[in-house]
């Protein structure tokens, strides 16, 4: 049996696949600071025998609260001579250009905590100056001295070659072998000291915090006759050992999120559609990735607490693409000093959440306005809800601004909201030079089937499907994932004249350090698959295309498709190419994969019975361009397979609604996943 | 007719639309980064992209720097009345337009491109982008020079011509292009992502009004001009209301010897907020002169940030503002003036008002900051490819102190923004350079109960011979103010360390100092001023600074009235004046 547990900001969740491919879930509170215990309490709720198991895969927040919250230890850094003050310059930038009072983000160590080392690498990873070991021992002294736990080391040019820094951590590890370390070149081999310097501290930042989670996790775990293989999700999409975690926690920084739009591509291989915009909406924020013929996007341009506003710091590990705003069930909508209505970023989040909730919410959100046009059901609430008060505050809150009744009001909330969301799914779509007709929309967490239909017919997405169990979408992708690691190399190279035997070695190391790591991993080299790509651009250009390219030894030919293949694809994404411009790489990447057995998953059990059995309802719900309308309401776990509703229709589960427009048509697909035609 | 159309769109459907354009800029503004190829653009993000309407009113704007924020709508409007005729203006036309006096604004190397945008044969909007090219000629590489003083040194002049007609490029131009710029790829590179950026925006407008209707958008377009008026209007009244004084004086021009004195008086009222700069010094012979285009988007900049900071910025936010200047002055000189350092008298625009209203405005205004780009051009050949590199960027400073918090330290000047530091690691490689040291300035100017923020030091080390180096590091002589009994920071410079140990400088201005293998410039920027008095400065937090080695042991004492033991850093004495 599979089992994966998803902690999230209210609920843990749990989702098994069986060896018949029979597919549970529950959820239990998430019990922070001590997070193992939620994960223990699920399992328990869900009643699965432990010894059972032979996968145990788990998605955490652990790394992202101890980063955002500063709960991390106290970090020491070590650098070349002359950059200590690298953390702290930054990139100077301000993004919130008008803001004479902007506040820079303060480093994650202050200045007494950066210390300097003479020593010396060129852009072409010569030594130039040799490293000055006798330093090393009187930084470790010091840092003893001031009660530091963990030490980053960041050289300039170690992406070239990391020979300092690897002195320097062996130099650490004999003097002081019990502190945390961690070397640039271990989280990145990519050019940029800021950028690396930055995740390497953020790495040492959380590294004890990690091993002392995962170790516990897993005590807890054969505590209770577990001895299952352990697996924690990463950023990147896959997933990792509880071993390796330890060594690279900020490699678990998106470690839920990704879980979802991974899925959202495995369930798109299963049912046939290999292009898929992921879509998720939470209690916060709604979040969005195009997956490409079945490729994941992975990126390394990620940032925490980084917005319009402010700076945010960067961690340069390959993270799953997602575009993420502020626009959930619980977002509050406002009117600014101009007078227009807007939605979100602020949240009424799970306390005291929206008016519905009955918890003190004083503020309209989405959730309520849902409510307010039928969409929502008072009935799938918790508690009683008072709909006069949620009727009463939009009145006064919002509709009497704007001279119209309620329902126009509620209804204006969720087109904002929806206008809002539309815009994330374009700057993934249209603006990267993709036709939204070409794709399926993958609906899912709290809210994403409730306004899925109505945003695929503004994008022009002929099809949206809401799976099975939408609201725990994330912890069933990661029952589908795989051992994923990635290798990016910067390697600054003009295509012309280059050198294919240095290039071949190259990409052969990358592959063998790979298959080296997997053994440690125990993944036999037969499981494991290589996926390659070298990130290319036009010679004086900064950003690069991520292009594909075919395993084996690589030729002047293949370079040559390669090169044809990047053109496309520039123009695909920028509009143009420069056929006759040199073309330069940049970064070698490799992604290896360790593929696992997955179980074959369960087709939909016909259960019987009529679709008149499974209508629970009709009642009125109010939609843009028709008005009222009285609609059937079906309870989805009495659909059999194949059955067929059309729109207006809404279809409930627990913890979730899939609100299907006039016009569109449903179908339950073998899988029991729901199947809407979005176009009219 | 038109009107009771209006009033039956819901505010909902306008609120969408007016997002949606709002959108759009952001768009082509992150189109334009993504393919540019100069440094200048990509990692600096010197330029600015927006749509206006058919008037040339300004909608949305995205904006990588500060210093483009009047710009946009000014080309525009040159546009309009440069081709005022009927059928001047055509579906597919697009204007190239970088004269300072007519239109362009600030100096030679910012060159805009302008484009109508149709809608079933009606003209309904612009779109424009305006990007600051590496290259556009002249005398000195990077086309700015410190002693430049007839603009026709500077380069290029492009006086709003068509480089496509109807969709068709006009070849002659870019070959006078690419015969008359140092880097003909850069430069063109850029005009061909600008170019893409706009017809993004042309497009999308487009499918604006095939989805809501023209008329929709037109109407969305007035709303959202109404929006930013609404929201300044607010913003003004909660401002003190009065006149306001600042004086200060500008270094030199790298020609005459300065200092050059300038003025401004800011009266607030209820629904007008009035710059007045007459009364500042005359045109200078040297290139730091500004037109007024560049003096209105400096006291723009400004405004935004006494009045709103945070909103989407269009003209109807600029409404209330007045600008008033004497013709031929330092802020709005005169053709043929040279003004390709023009950052040096502009910047003094933003920052008479900043000083002026700082004591009346303390929750969004702050003590002086190092007040210049501080652009420094170096340029020689590559050590290992022979090949010719040049680096034009401006260097990030010390920002003041306001009333909650110390200074930001190592941050771009107001004139810049979203504006990134070229890495050491790309700088090496594309670079004959070595970098020495890229770190604080620790000077220990700006003392306050908050903090001046610090500057920092950068040091090339050239690795071949014969390269030569240009820069501009105004406030070179005049500090960044201290305010509200705050100590006044430090000043901006650099110098030039030869491989014989000499010492050459230190100098605010330089044009074309030669260098060769393993000699050393060392640029070093200012602190910021400090805001409050340093008595009051929290005892820990002078420990910490201590400890920290942002300031030493003796200004503890001396300027902070805390007295610590050297070892152990406790706190031994405070002074008379602290108790």
């Amino acid at each position: 049996m599979r089992v994966a547990t998803d902690i999230g900001g209210t609920f843990t969740d749990l989702v098994y696949v069986d060896q018949h491919g029979k597919i549970g879930v529950a959820k239990s509170h998430t019990t922070p600071p001590n997070f193992e215990k939620g994960v223990l309490d699920v399992i328990g709720v869900s009643g699965i025998d432990t010894a059972q198991l032979d996968t145990f895969i788990h998605g955490t927040t652990v790394i992202i609260n101890a980063l955002t919250e500063r709960k991390g230890v106290k970090t020491g850094l070590i650098t070349t001579k002359g950059f200590r003050d690298v953390l702290e310059i930054s990139r100077g930038n301000r993004p919130d250009l008008f803001n004479i009072q902007y506040e820079k983000p303060a480093p994650f160590v202050p200045r007494y905590l950066r210390q300097e080392v003479e020593e010396r690498l060129n852009y072409k990873g010569e030594i130039i100056q040799k490293l000055h070991k006798d330093r090393i021992q009187e930084i470790v002294k010091y840092f003893k001295k001031e009660g530091v736990e963990a030490i980053a080391v960041s050289f300039l040019h170690s992406y070239s070659n990391p020979v300092h820094e690897i002195e320097t951590v062996q130099l650490i590890k004999e003097l002081w072998p019990e502190v945390a370390v961690t070397a640039s070149h271990e989280v990145t081999r990519e050019w940029r000291e800021y950028e690396r310097t930055s995740t390497t501290v953020l790495n040492s930042y959380v590294k004890p915090i990690a091993s002392s989670y995962v170790d516990r996790l897993e005590r807890e775990l054969s505590n209770v006759g577990n001895d299952s293989n352990k697996y924690i999700m990463q950023s990147n999409g896959g997933t990792t050992t509880f071993e390796q975690s330890k060594q690279t926690p900020i490699n678990m920084v998106e470690s839920g999120p990704v879980a979802g739009i991974y899925g959202s591509a495995i369930l798109g291989k299963i049912i046939g559609e290999d292009n898929i915009i992921a879509f998720d909406i939470g209690g916060t924020t709604a979040k969005c990735s195009l997956i490409d013929s079945g490729e994941v996007k992975v990126t390394t341009e990620y940032n925490i607490e980084r917005t319009e506003r402010t700076a945010g710091y960067p961690i340069k590990v390959p993270v799953v693409d997602i575009v993420e705003i502020g626009n959930g069930g619980g977002s509050i909508a406002w009117i600014d000093d101009g007078g227009s209505l807007r939605v979100g970023p602020q949240s009424a989040g799970a306390l005291p959440g929206p008016i519905a909730y009955g918890k003190g919410g004083t503020e309209p959100t989405t959730t309520d306005a849902n409510l307010v046009v039928g969409r929502l059901s008072p009935k799938n609430f918790d508690n009683q809800v008072d709909m006069e008060n949620v009727k009463t505050t939009i009145n006064e809150k919002i509709a009497k601004k704007f001279n119209t009744t309620v329902d126009e009001a509620a209804l204006g909330i969720i087109r904002i909201a929806n206008s809002n969301m539309l815009n994330a799914l374009k700057l993934i779509s249209v603006r990267k030079g993709y036709d939204p007709r070409d794709f399926a929309l993958v609906a899912f967490g709290g809210g994403g089937s409730m306004h899925a239909p109505a945003l695929a017919k503004e994008l022009g997405v002929r099809k949206v499907i809401v799976p099975v169990a939408t609201s725990v979408f994330s912890a069933w992708g990661m029952l589908m994932t795989d051992l994923r690691h990635d290798y990016i190399q910067t390697y600054i190279r003009r295509v012309e004249g280059i050198n294919y035997d240095e290039l071949n070695e190259i990409l052969a190391r990358q592959e063998s350090e790979a298959v080296e790591q997997y053994a440690g991993e125990g993944v036999k080299e037969e499981h494991v698959l290589f996926s390659r790509f070298v990130d290319l651009r036009y010679l004086g250009q900064e950003h690069t295309v991520k292009v594909p390219v075919p395993n084996g030894k690589i030729t002047k030919e293949g370079m040559n498709e390669v090169i044809q293949k990047f053109h496309e694809l520039h123009q695909q994404l920028y509009t143009f190419k420069l056929e006759e411009a040199p073309t330069e790489i940049v970064n070698l990447h490799l992604i290896a994969f360790g593929s696992v057995q997955k179980p074959e998953l369960a087709k939909l059990e016909n259960i019987g019975g009529t679709l008149e059995d499974s209508l629970k309802e009709v009642r009125p719900v109010l939609y843009e361009n028709h008005g009222w309308i009285d609609t059937k309401v079906y309870n989805r776990t009495l659909l059999n397979p194949d059955a067929k509703l059309s729109g207006p229709v809404i279809v409930e589960e627990q913890s979730a609604s899939t609100v299907v427009y006039p016009g569109q048509k449903v179908t339950v697909d073998a899988y029991g996943n729901l199947i809407i035609e979005a176009e009219v | 007719m038109a009107n009771s159309v209006v009033t039956k769109v819901d505010p909902f459907t306008l609120d969408i639309v007016k997002d949606s354009l709002v959108a759009i800029g952001e768009e082509m503004f992150y189109a334009l980064a993504r393919t540019s190829m100069s440094p200048i653009i990509y990692e600096v993000l010197d330029y600015a992209s927006g749509l206006t309407d058919a008037k040339g009113q300004l909608l949305t704007q995205g904006n990588g720097v500060t210093g483009f924020i009047g710009m946009l709508s000014f080309m525009v409007r040159e546009t309009l009345e440069r081709y005022n005729k009927a059928g001047d203006l055509k579906p597919g036309d697009i204007f190239l337009i970088n004269d300072p006096y007519g239109g362009g604004g600030s100096h030679l190397c910012d060159v805009g491109l302008v484009m109508p945008i149709f809608y079933k044969g009606e003209l309904i909007a612009f779109s424009a982008n305006k990007a600051h090219w590496t290259e556009v000629g002249g005398k000195d590489a990077g086309s700015m020079s410190t002693d430049s003083t007839e603009i026709y040194q500077e380069g290029l002049q492009f006086p709003c011509v068509k480089i496509y007609d109807e969709g068709k490029l006009n070849q002659a131009v870019v070959e006078i292009i690419r015969a008359n710029v140092r880097f003909p790829d850069l430069s063109l590179g850029d005009l061909w992502a600008q170019v893409a950026a706009l017809k993004t925006g042309e497009r999308r407008v487009q499918e604006l009004c095939d989805k809501y209707s023209k008329e929709i958008v037109v109407n969305s377009i007035n709303h959202l001009l109404d929006h930013g008026e609404q929201l300044a209007l607010k913003s003004l009244r909660e401002l003190p209301k009065g006149t306001y004084e600042a004086v200060d004086y500008i270094d030199d021009d790298g020609i005459e010897e300065g200092p050059f004195r300038v003025q401004v008086k800011v009266e607030i009222t209820d629904n007008e907020f009035i710059c007045d700069f007459r009364g500042s010094h005359p045109q200078v012979t040297g290139s730091i002169n500004s037109t007024l285009t560049g003096l209105v988007s400096a006291v723009r900049t400004i405004y935004l940030a006494v009045t709103n900071p945070s909103q989407d910025v269009n003209d109807g936010s600029f409404r209330p503002l007045k600008v008033l200047t004497d013709e031929g002055s330092i802020f709005n000189a005169a053709r043929p003036a040279p003004v390709s350092m023009y950052w040096e008298s502009m910047l003094f625009g933003s920052d008479l008002i900043w000083k002026a209203l700082a004591p009346v405005v303390p929750n969004r205004l702050s003590a002086g900051h190092f007040l210049s780009v501080c652009v420094a051009i170096l340029s020689g050949k590559h050590q290992d490819t022979d090949e010719r590199f040049l680096i034009v960027e401006p260097s990030v400073g010390g920002w003041g102190g306001d009333a909650g918090k110390d200074g930001a330290s190592a941050q771009f000047c107001i004139l810049d923004g979203e504006t990134f530091n070229i890495p050491v690691e790309v700088c090496e490689t594309r670079n004959g350079v070595l970098v020495d040291e890229y770190s604080l300035n620790i000077d220990g100017a700006g003392a306050g109960e908050f903090r001046g923020g610090n500057g920092v030091v950068r040091s090339y080390r050239s690795l071949t011979d014969n390269q030569v180096f240009t820069a501009s590091f105004g406030r070179h002589k005049f500090k960044p103010w201290g305010a509200n009994e705050g100590k006044d920071g430090s000043i901006n410079y650099f110098e030039f360390i030869k491989a014989s140990g000499e010492v050459a400088g230190p100098f605010g201005k330089y044009n074309q100092y030669p260098l060769n293998k393993n000699d050393v410039t060392r640029l070093v920027t200012g602190t910021g001023g400090g805001y409050g008095s340093p008595l009051k400065r929290a005892v820990e937090k002078v420990v910490s600074d201590v400890k920290n080695e942002y300031i030493t042991i003796e200004q503890a004492k001396n300027d902070y009235g805390v007295t610590l033991d050297p070892e152990t850093l406790k706190v031994l004495e405070l002074s008379k004046d602290r108790q």
